[in-house]
């Protein structure tokens, strides 16, 4: 069978679909997109915003609280929020810039493939930084609050160090597992399936 | 400006909305989606409307999102699929025979069996779509979109003749 064959075959029939008409057209350019880009743009959004929100609501709540360690804390975690915002709007200014599905089929896979592989990348290490870094802070703010002065005496005892290991080994475990979960079943099967479709392109390339 | 650049992109997918059809019915079966995959392959040319310059033919520049849009970019929700039988689209068939619907289920069937590179690439030559343009779609060579067709046409000639027997 040639191709000549399938094209008469193909061609025989006109497809009647359920024809939309201009009112049902003009209606869906003001539709929410579903696309991969505009949901991880509003992701991106969302995230911005409970940062912004979370970090002023600790501001506030630190201003209200006397000096001492818990006030500090409040006020020290949402200095780590600024970068997280610094970092969102940039990748909001990105993401609002392409329109990755402009481009040849490969150059839109790879642009998606390495815009969520970015965006991925970002979550894990962040948070593989950022969960160390509250477990070390809360530990820190609980001594001072409770009047410790010999931080570093209590610290360095064999059984804290051992109870402390065990509590961020699980922390971390337990944190790392949800965050990979979280973040597999929101884009890792729509990656894995772009890595398979730009294999499969490649291959075609080297036959 | 905006409301006749409006009223000209909605008549153009009036005219051309076979195309963004059959895009949608070669790569979802559950109806609902295949609206929603419709809706977004609308949206996303819309939003390219405005890049369009006009260089290459329109319906190169319509095949180029859809196919994009169904291919890597439409995310669908998670719920349960219907799945349709092809037979439950209604096709008209214009020298109406029965052979020739069964045909055509075949053919429909075959290539929605086939990945979904190898179903762009063959739902483009059977609308006549030059090599050229096809392996700039894909963005492949045109040599290998001449090596890629002849396996394509082969695995169709035998997924054809299995539903045959």
């Amino acid at each position: 069978m040639e191709l000549e064959d399938l094209k008469d075959i193909w061609k025989q029939h006109t497809a009647v679909f359920p024809r939309k008409n201009e009112a049902e057209i003009a209606a869906m350019l003001k539709g929410t997109s579903r696309s991969i880009v505009a949901k991880l743009k509003r992701s991106v959004w969302f995230e911005l915003i409970f940062t912004l929100i979370a970090g002023i609501a600790m501001v506030i709540y630190g201003m209200t609280l006397p000096s001492g360690a818990m006030k500090w804390m409040s006020i020290s975690i949402p200095v780590i929020f600024i970068a997280y915002a610094v970092y969102y709007i940039k990748k909001l200014i990105l993401l609002s810039r392409f329109n990755p599905l402009e481009g040849n089929i490969r150059s839109s896979i790879e642009t998606l493939i390495n815009d969520l592989s970015a965006y991925l990348r970002f979550y894990r290490r962040s948070y593989t930084v950022l969960y160390p870094v509250y477990f070390a802070l809360g530990i820190l703010f609980g001594l001072l609050e409770k009047g410790t002065v010999d931080i570093i005496g209590i610290l360095s005892k064999p059984k804290t160090i051992l109870m402390l290991s065990i509590v961020a080994v699980i922390f971390y475990l337990t944190s790392t597992w949800v965050v990979n979960w979280m973040l597999k079943k929101l884009y890792g099967n729509h990656l894995d399936k772009l890595k398979s479709l730009l294999h499969d392109i490649h291959q075609k390339n080297s036959e | 400006m905006a409301a006749i650049d409006e009223h000209r992109f909605v008549n153009l997918i009036n005219e051309h909305q076979g195309l963004i059809h059959k895009v949608c019915i070669m790569y979802e079966n559950d109806p609902e989606v295949r609206n929603d995959l419709f809706q977004e392959i609308v949206l996303q040319l819309w939003r390219s409307f405005p890049t369009f310059r006009g260089e290459a033919k329109i319906t190169t520049w319509m095949y180029r999102i859809a196919l994009n849009t169904a291919i890597s970019g439409f995310r669908k929700e998670t719920r349960k699929i219907k799945t349709e039988d092809l037979r439950e689209v209604h096709f008209n068939i214009t020298e109406g025979s029965d052979d020739s619907e069964e045909n055509l289920h075949r053919l429909q069937v075959a290539i929605r069996q086939l990945n979904e590179i190898d179903r762009a690439m063959i739902m483009m030559a059977l609308e006549e779509v030059p090599y050229e343009e096809i392996a700039e779609t894909i963005g492949i060579s045109q040599n290998n979109v001449r090596v890629r067709m002849n396996r394509i046409r082969e695995k169709l000639r035998k997924l054809m003749l299995e539903r045959w027997s």
